[in-house]
């Protein structure tokens, strides 16, 4: 799949530019603060409906403008169809084929997009959060029904909590309604859970050989789920629901004493292991790196086998973060399979073929000049 | 400001009414001044009447001039059957189906902890009393299928079962003529989990 098309209006810098784009590399050079990122978050936008840099929608808007509209036309599985965000103080629409797609789920999986930001360099040393959001990114764009469960389990949590703390402040004492929240958290949580699982088993599959490639056959990596709750990864949805179900009866009390949900998906994390060391804490710098290189690897043939066809792949300033070595590397795996944006401040010192037949695009504060 | 006074003030009630924007409600209030003046008089009382002469039945909740209302004085009803709902538009929406003989509760709304609504600011502590004093032998729980009329419905079940009454949860699925293909994800998952034997 690739974009062919992509026409901005009001975003972020952009006043209103239209930009085809070749169907393999595409390198997008400008100089700092001239809205290289904002077009690559355009992109991001496009396939999630929603920044990764930020939660508010209005940052996306130009300023003193009411409006902005990312338009792309995306070509997938032979055909070509339009996408649509528009963005406006009063919300936001997802536009499929003209027509307003009114659940994320429906939208989201369109365009499938692999997105490597320097940011992403921190999956392995940052918080768990950070790894926690790219599971569920990823395992949203291949299936929609993920996006639903993990939505309705943040709302029953969010009630769950407000429950604990009235409980906390004995402002109430409905231990039932406890229950049924528990219950209802517990049905989500399991599915999530579940889905996980079955994404890590893939995703293993794919990063293994990978990172054994980059670090020239000498590192094994192994991921492991850090649950709160003790299943192991083979088990199903009844077993794991189980599991949940004794877990809570176990730490109600202390729950309540925190005013707090305590365990559960959204607690868990993920463990990467090179040669079986924690690569998180005994890790060098350069085996962190090259943990999260091959995990973007990994989910771009994991989206490949699981859609039918490569995702899109954005490479923010990132190039230029990864040394000689596993630059070509990277570069090499796509050659001429993935259709690639980099946004570089030069690409003097990238040395590649892929680099050199590719399209360039110069901005400038907000234009491209040619 | 460029409107009369009486006008601009009867355009500002018309925009305190749901759905109603600043244009439209122009349009409604200009279109009032042509009105007949029996019409404009008709409309004003049942404005007020509708707010003045209406309360909720005591026994059920729903909305009536009289009290209790139609439904619960009608005694060819089967009494042993309740239905719960959320709101008086879905005793309504029931009542047109023309299908269902028992009578109902309505809630006034769902459980929400986030929004400091607790069971006994809903019309659940009145259910209880009802199912106590009242020969019931089945409660069907009607609430929405999304995550507070789902607790509720959860939480009410709860309470009652230990009695011995006989609870359902009415069936979430695809809508009748409708096809297969046009399903969401999420409905279509609901529709299978709630298959049945034939």
């Amino acid at each position: 799949m690739h974009i062919q098309n992509l026409t901005l209006k009001n975003y972020r810098n952009y006043q209103q530019i239209q930009v085809p784009f070749d169907d393999k590399v595409n390198v997008i050079i400008g100089e700092n603060a001239q809205g290289k990122t904002n077009l690559m978050e355009a992109i991001y936008v496009l396939a999630f409906s929603k920044s990764y840099r930020t939660p508010r929608d209005k940052e996306l808007i130009q300023w003193n403008e009411n409006y902005a509209t990312i338009e792309g036309t995306i070509y997938k599985r032979k055909r070509t169809f339009p996408l649509e965000i528009q963005l406006s103080s009063k919300g936001k629409k997802a536009k499929l084929n003209h027509i307003e797609q009114r659940r994320l789920s429906d939208y989201i999986g369109a365009l499938n997009v692999v997105m490597f930001a320097p940011e992403d360099l921190n999956l392995v040393k940052g918080s768990p959060q950070i790894r926690r959001r790219f599971i569920d990114m990823e395992i949203g764009q291949i299936q929609p029904l993920y996006i639903y469960h993990l939505g309705q389990y943040l709302k029953v949590l969010k009630q769950r909590n407000h429950l604990l703390k009235s409980l906390q402040r004995r402002q109430t004492n409905d231990r039932t309604m406890l229950d049924v929240l528990t219950e209802q958290l517990i049905e989500h949580a399991s599915v999530i859970v579940e889905k996980r699982f079955v994404f890590l088993q893939l995703l293993r599959q794919w990063a293994a050989p990978i990172h054994k490639g980059i670090s020239r056959e000498k590192e094994m990596l192994e991921i492991k789920y850090l649950g709160s709750t003790d299943v192991s990864e083979v088990e199903n949805k009844e077993k794991i629901r189980k599991a949940y179900q004794t877990s809570f009866s176990q730490i109600v009390e202390k729950e309540i004493d925190r005013g707090n949900t305590l365990i559960g998906p959204h607690r868990d994390d993920l463990v990467f292991y090179v040669n079986g060391k924690d690569v998180q804490t005994y890790g060098s710098q350069g085996q962190q790196r090259t943990t999260a290189l091959s995990l973007k690897l990994a989910e771009i043939e994991l989206i490949r086998s699981e859609v039918g066809e490569y995702p899109i792949l954005l490479l923010d300033d990132v190039l230029s973060e990864l040394d000689h070595y596993r630059q070509s590397h990277l570069l090499h795996t796509i050659q001429g399979k993935v259709q690639t944006f980099v946004s570089t401040t030069s690409i003097s010192d990238i040395q590649h073929d892929t680099i050199r037949q590719a399209e360039l695009f110069h901005i400038e504060n907000g234009i491209i000049v040619q | 400001m460029y409107y009369p006074e009486p006008i601009s003030k009867l355009i500002d009630s018309f925009t305190k009414l749901p759905g109603i924007g600043p244009k439209t409600a122009v349009r409604l209030a200009f279109f009032v001044l042509n009105m007949k003046e029996d019409d404009v008089l008709d409309f004003a009382k049942s404005l007020v009447s509708a707010k003045r002469e209406l309360t909720h039945c005591t026994v059920c909740g729903h909305i009536t001039d009289q009290d209790p209302c139609a439904i619960c004085q009608d005694e060819t009803r089967d009494s042993s059957l309740i239905c719960v709902v959320q709101d008086p538009k879905d005793v309504i929406a029931m009542e047109k189906m023309k299908d269902f003989s028992g009578r109902y509760h309505v809630l006034h709304g769902a459980i929400s902890p986030m929004d400091g609504i607790g069971p006994e600011d809903i019309n659940v502590p009145s259910l209880l009393n009802r199912l106590k004093d009242e020969e019931v032998e089945e409660l069907i729980l009607a609430t929405n299928p999304n995550i507070e009329g789902e607790a509720t419905a959860m939480y009410i079940s709860r309470l009652v079962k230990p009695s011995g009454i006989h609870i359902t949860r009415i069936a979430h699925g695809l809508p009748m003529g409708g096809d297969l293909e046009y399903a969401d994800e999420v409905t279509l998952s609901k529709a299978l989990e709630g298959r049945r034997e034939l």
